[in-house]
């Protein structure tokens, strides 16, 4: 799962067990029954972790792009902060 | 050879530090639990401000498994009410209703009768050998909340206390071996 | 750290969160329910009256109890107990309550009913007091929820 995948995944959660837990109280208070409320609910959190639980493809559309090794190394590391700070100094 | 002592070293510090912090997390949990218990008992005023029903006795309205919340106030105590009592000689409180209050008039002091609503007689036959009526200082809290199914954790774990050394055993491994 | 165990342990603590919510919800919601309960209850005959051999006065006694307790359930009512008792003073007692029936009703179609009983529970005072005493016959109710607070309260059901 890639960020925005694990982003996603805990929006999603957080949206669809809320969703669902006002979608429960509304209709087991209207129906007086409740019962209604928590079978409800259960099918809610069961229908949220088969969303959210399971590494699917659409939370991988995002890969992270890494550098490759010969591009790394036209891109040298900066080195100690004293040597980065003497190119400065040697910019000017 | 230096350059390898000093690895070792720190792969060590590093080792020892984890192994604080991982107990001092484990100690957070053991004392946060703590500290919920006893403000608990602060804000109800009852000694065991939670209790876990064990009995059918008070079926339907409570069935095993099913916890109950106490508070423990200076109100007298009425007819009807659900109180949970000890009995000398008794180790474990029962949960029953209160069906009959003789309160006196000089000292206040009350004789209560209890009965649960499921059993056929009144409660004389569950009270010490030749008691009548329980007093003020039997009585640990009366019944205010109640959630059902929850004590089922605590009563499967009294009984079979392998699944408890198994589950504290497991969440103690998760804890140290979890890495933040 | 995102992995499987780590999400599916996140959603059951949100889930488990927002259920204890829901029940606090459901719980609060029967503050909203303000009840109009109706009983009659009527002392049709004194059966009999005996002195114990320990000197305390028992009574028996046909009743005869009408009550109307449908506006008390709600849709987390479990349940409703309800009993009568006989309050009544004395020289040596403030307060002596003695349930003398009870019954439990376990849903609204049950809660509108008649009957007609003798004492279920023995009404034996703590002394010699019952000879001609007045005392008033209240209706306890007791309504139990599915989750939640308890609601007790009574009323006089002395016709």
């Amino acid at each position: 799962m890639d960020w925005q995948g694990q982003k996603l995944a805990e929006q999603l959660m957080q949206l669809l067990l809320l969703a669902f837990a006002v979608v429960a109280f509304a209709t087991g208070y209207f129906i007086g029954s409740f019962q209604m409320m928590i079978l409800i609910y259960a099918g809610g959190v069961i229908l949220t972790s088969l969303i959210t639980v399971p590494n699917w493809p659409f939370f991988n559309r995002h890969p992270l792009k890494w550098l490759d090794p010969s591009e790394d190394e036209k891109h040298p590391k900066p080195q100690h902060s004293v040597t980065s700070n003497s190119k400065k100094k040697s910019k000017k | 050879m230096g350059w390898i002592g000093e690895t070792v070293d720190s792969i060590k510090s590093i080792q020892i530090r984890q192994v604080l912090t991982q107990g001092v997390s484990l100690g957070m949990i053991v004392t946060s639990a703590l500290i919920i218990w006893k403000a608990l008992m602060c804000i109800t005023g009852s000694e065991s401000p939670v209790v876990v029903v064990l009995s059918g006795s008070m079926e339907p309205g409570f069935k095993r498994g099913d916890i109950l919340f106490l508070h423990m106030s200076k109100d007298p105590i009425r007819a009807g009410e659900i109180v949970v009592f000890n009995v000398d000689g008794r180790e474990i409180p029962i949960v029953h209703r209160v069906i009959k209050v003789h309160e006196r008039e000089d000292t206040g002091e009350v004789d209560v009768l209890t009965k649960g609503d499921n059993n056929y007689g009144d409660d004389r036959l569950l009270y010490a050998q030749g008691q009548l009526w329980l007093q003020r200082h039997h009585i640990m809290g009366r019944a205010v909340g109640f959630l059902p199914y929850v004590g089922w954790v605590t009563i499967i774990m009294t009984e079979k206390p392998i699944i408890k050394y198994i589950l504290i055993g497991a969440l103690g491994l998760l804890v140290i071996t979890s890495k933040e | 750290m995102h992995s499987f165990g780590y999400r599916a342990n996140a959603l059951l603590t949100f889930a488990i969160t927002i259920l204890a919510l829901m029940c606090a919800m459901a719980s609060l919601s029967d503050n909203l329910n303000s009840p109009t309960p109706s009983a009659e209850v009527l002392v049709l005959n004194i059966n009999w009256f005996q002195k114990q051999p320990n000197g305390n006065d028992e009574v028996s006694m046909t009743l005869n109890i009408s009550a109307d307790l449908q506006s008390l359930f709600t849709w987390n009512t479990k349940q409703v107990f309800v009993f009568l008792a006989a309050e009544y003073e004395t020289p040596k007692n403030s307060l002596n309550q003695i349930s003398l029936w009870d019954g439990i009703i376990p849903s609204k179609e049950h809660s509108k009913f008649w009957i007609h009983t003798s004492n279920k529970y023995r009404f034996i005072d703590q002394g010699s007091n019952l000879r001609s005493k007045e005392f008033n016959l209240t209706l306890h109710w007791h309504v139990m929820p599915k989750t939640g607070k308890m609601f007790a309260d009574k009323m006089d059901a002395d016709p």
